[in-house]
């Protein structure tokens, strides 16, 4: 715990508060970072595209245009 | 000649501009010195589409332009409406003529007839599969793709209906194309008809001009360019974050330096393919060279560096002083932005500058045309071109000492994905950190560089300005490069240059407070996150509803005056810079375009030279819109008991 910066901030109250400063890692990535290779099956893309992009390939959402009540 | 310092921001490009200079090599910026923007033509005040003219109406110091009209009588007006159209016909031919090879080559692919390229992103393929109404239940990838390249091929050529993607919009903005009859039916029929419409003594009605005009450029947006973004990512994958370096620096001295330079990414995935095989590095060891060094310039540059990151050796104006290092083997060239003056320069070295595209010849250049049936063979002998080439170096080389990393590669599906990782990605945390105030508001910053204008300059300008006041910018294009050479793209960037609220954000995402989302057709990436925030809910029913608006400070193309004029159409403010807007010759369009389009489309067009009062406008823009939603102010957050709960439904 030592390692880590703190610094000092103000709250949603205006009172000085400690929090942890950024933390990364030193160093740069040698590789990238493919997510998408996670999804392995055609069950994990199809549910992923449900869930994940639910907006367009799914009826079980309840954004702006789903909403039960006029905005 | 004016001093170099006062050309660029970057100083990669003012050395080289200093050493062409005193080498005596013409390049953009030597010509624009040479050459001033034609006055008439400035203001688009000329119409010569007929042989009775050209007939020059320009605005008169007395006021007396709406009296005078050409020979056939057509006002200033339709003369104006007329120019502009056919410069957005231009632009979205353009994206949609890239978006047909990338069709052709998908559908090649997916039959097995397009040596090199695969099926990468299967995720990809299901999504845009479902988008085209295709039924994927039992059917393996290569029967699904050849469907879906069947489909996206008919949008070229349908006649009738609705474009496929229009679908993917709010349906409010839907129901806004519908009302204004500009919902897109074929990408190629709104592009055919903009030019019959705007031949000599057809459509004279700059109202009804500008109407057409925005269906053509709704079928660039919501059409060929969504298409290109779309089978690209399942040809080569759909872009995720990836470290990359950018500016002149990227060019190695003692390597095969090979630039890829235009806007289809089809050859230059295969020569970074090529690049690694062992007959092409053994070649390379022979030359004495230790590696073939690939980098990319424009949009082909974005397209690599997004996939592989593959360096990134500049921008559209940077084009030519790649070649003024002396250290470029071969260049090769596709489609658009690539600048005639490059075979002039790469004559003055060793260079080879080769071209690919059957269609686009440069006079003077290697024509090693490509075509994917033998895409991979094609790549290895441009590579060994180069590799031969390599010894032939006469000129002492200089590399300017310029290069920094960047984080790109920001698809709205890897945003989505950041936000909320594999099990619960959404645009919710976007939209709950901009109804919280932390991020005030979403700007798309892209477009061109302006010989006119200061190189870079205002990018920069309107992006910091932008952050500072917690804006969070997407960005593409040339912009995206002037962004990485600022040092923008890097998730440090966050606690040096933006505002309290966003910088929060971004550290606790990881990400930049500019995010790279890829090449200029790649604006569709930033329609359809756009989308998600609106159908997220809880910042209105439409594009024009969310605290958010549109830039091109450096715009030069008739490609940017598309993308302009469909994000207008999607509902969003949009600012343009440079020294000029094509439409100042008639007031009446000028007018319709900037302010009866935001009674029509909620969205409208702005001109503004300065970058930083560019900026404060759609800051003001989008300090409207919060107000609209009832989130400009805090508020006291209300715990809901089930009464409370049940109420609401």
């Amino acid at each position: 715990m030592d390692d880590y910066v703190y610094e000092e901030k103000e709250d949603s109250e205006g009172k000085k508060v400690k929090v942890l400063g950024p933390t990364y890692e030193p160093g740069k990535p040698e590789e990238r970072d493919d997510w998408r290779a996670k999804l392995k099956t055609r069950d994990d893309m199809v549910g992923y595209l449900k869930t994940a992009l639910r907006y367009w390939y799914s009826s079980e959402w309840y954004g702006s245009e789903k909403r039960k009540q006029e905005a | 000649m004016s001093d170099e310092r006062e050309r660029s921001i970057d100083q990669a490009t003012v050395e080289l501009l200093e050493k062409a200079r005193k080498e005596e090599i013409s390049t953009v910026f030597s010509r624009a010195d040479r050459i001033k923007p034609c006055p008439i033509g400035v203001e688009d005040s000329c119409c010569k589409v007929c042989a009775m003219g050209p007939c020059r109406l320009p605005r008169s110091k007395k006021g007396e332009q709406q009296e005078r009209t050409g020979v056939c009588g057509a006002t200033i007006d339709t003369i104006v409406a007329r120019n502009f159209a056919r410069k957005v016909a231009a632009g979205t031919a353009s994206h949609s003529d890239h978006a047909r090879e990338v069709v052709e080559t998908f559908l090649k692919t997916a039959r097995g007839e397009a040596q090199g390229f695969a099926i990468k992103d299967e995720v990809k393929l299901l999504e845009v599969a479902l988008d085209f109404g295709i039924d994927i239940e039992g059917k393996d990838t290569t029967a699904i793709a050849i469907e879906l390249g069947e489909k996206a091929l008919n949008e070229f050529g349908k006649q009738h209906g609705e474009l496929v993607y229009t679908k993917k919009a709010p349906l409010k903005r839907q129901e806004i194309w519908r009302k204004f009859g500009v919902m897109p039916r074929g990408i190629d029929r709104e592009v055919v008809e903009i030019m019959h419409r705007t031949h000599m003594g057809v459509d004279q009605d700059y109202r009804h001009i500008l109407l057409q005009t925005t269906r053509c450029a709704l079928a660039d947006g919501w059409g060929g360019s969504m298409i290109s973004t779309d089978l690209q990512d399942i040809m080569f994958g759909t872009p995720v974050p990836v470290l990359g370096s950018i500016n002149l620096g990227v060019l190695k001295e003692d390597q095969v330096n090979v630039i890829v330079h235009g806007h289809e990414p089809l050859l230059p995935e295969l020569l970074v393919v090529a690049s690694r095989d062992p007959e092409i590095k053994k070649l390379t060891e022979e030359v004495g060279a230790k590696g073939v060094n690939l980098a990319g310039m424009c949009c082909s540059a974005n397209e690599v560096l997004m996939r592989h990151g593959i360096p990134c050796a500049g921008n559209f104006l940077q084009q030519e002083l790649a070649l003024v290092t002396g250290a470029v083997e071969l260049m090769t060239v596709d489609v658009q932005c690539q600048m005639q003056g490059l075979q002039g320069v790469a004559e003055c070295f060793h260079t080879k500058l080769i071209t690919t595209s059957d269609r686009a010849m440069i006079e003077g250049a290697v024509h090693i045309e490509f075509h994917p049936e033998n895409g991979l063979d094609t790549a290895k002998k441009i590579l060994k071109m180069a590799i031969e080439n390599y010894p032939k170096r006469r000129h002492a080389v200089y590399i300017p000492d310029h290069s920094r990393d960047i984080v790109a590669g920001f698809s709205h599906e890897t945003i989505n994905y950041l936000l909320g990782g594999l099990f619960r990605a959404s645009y919710r945390p976007l939209n709950d950190n901009i109804i919280n105030g932390r991020i005030r508001g979403v700007a798309g910053v892209v477009g061109c560089n302006n010989v006119r204008t200061i190189h870079d300059f205002a990018h920069i300008a309107m992006i910091k300005e932008l952050i500072r006041n917690d804006v969070l910018v997407l960005t593409t294009g040339c912009a995206a490069m002037a962004c990485g050479k600022a040092g923008l793209l890097t998730p440090e960037a966050a606690r040096e240059y933006a505002g309290s609220g966003l910088a929060e954000v971004c550290e606790a995402v990881g990400i930049p407070p500019v995010l790279h989302m890829g090449a200029c057709v790649d604006n569709s990436r930033i329609l359809v996150a756009a989308t998600a925030m609106v159908k997220e809910g809880g910042l209105g029913d439409d594009i024009s509803d969310l605290p958010a608006a549109g830039a091109a400070p450096e715009w030069m193309s008739e490609k940017a005056l598309a993308i302009g004029q469909y994000f207008v159409a999607s509902g969003v403010f949009t600012v343009f810079g440079t020294t000029t807007w094509p439409t100042v010759g008639s007031e009446n369009v000028t007018r319709h375009l900037f302010e009866d389009f935001e009674g029509m489309f909620k969205g409208t067009w702005a001109y503004e030279q300065d970058p930083v009062k560019g900026a404060q406008l759609m800051i003001r823009h989008i300090d409207k819109k919060r107000k609209a939603l009832g989130i400009d102010k805090a508020r006291e957050r209300v715990l809901f008991d089930m009464a409370m709960r049940r109420a609401i439904e």
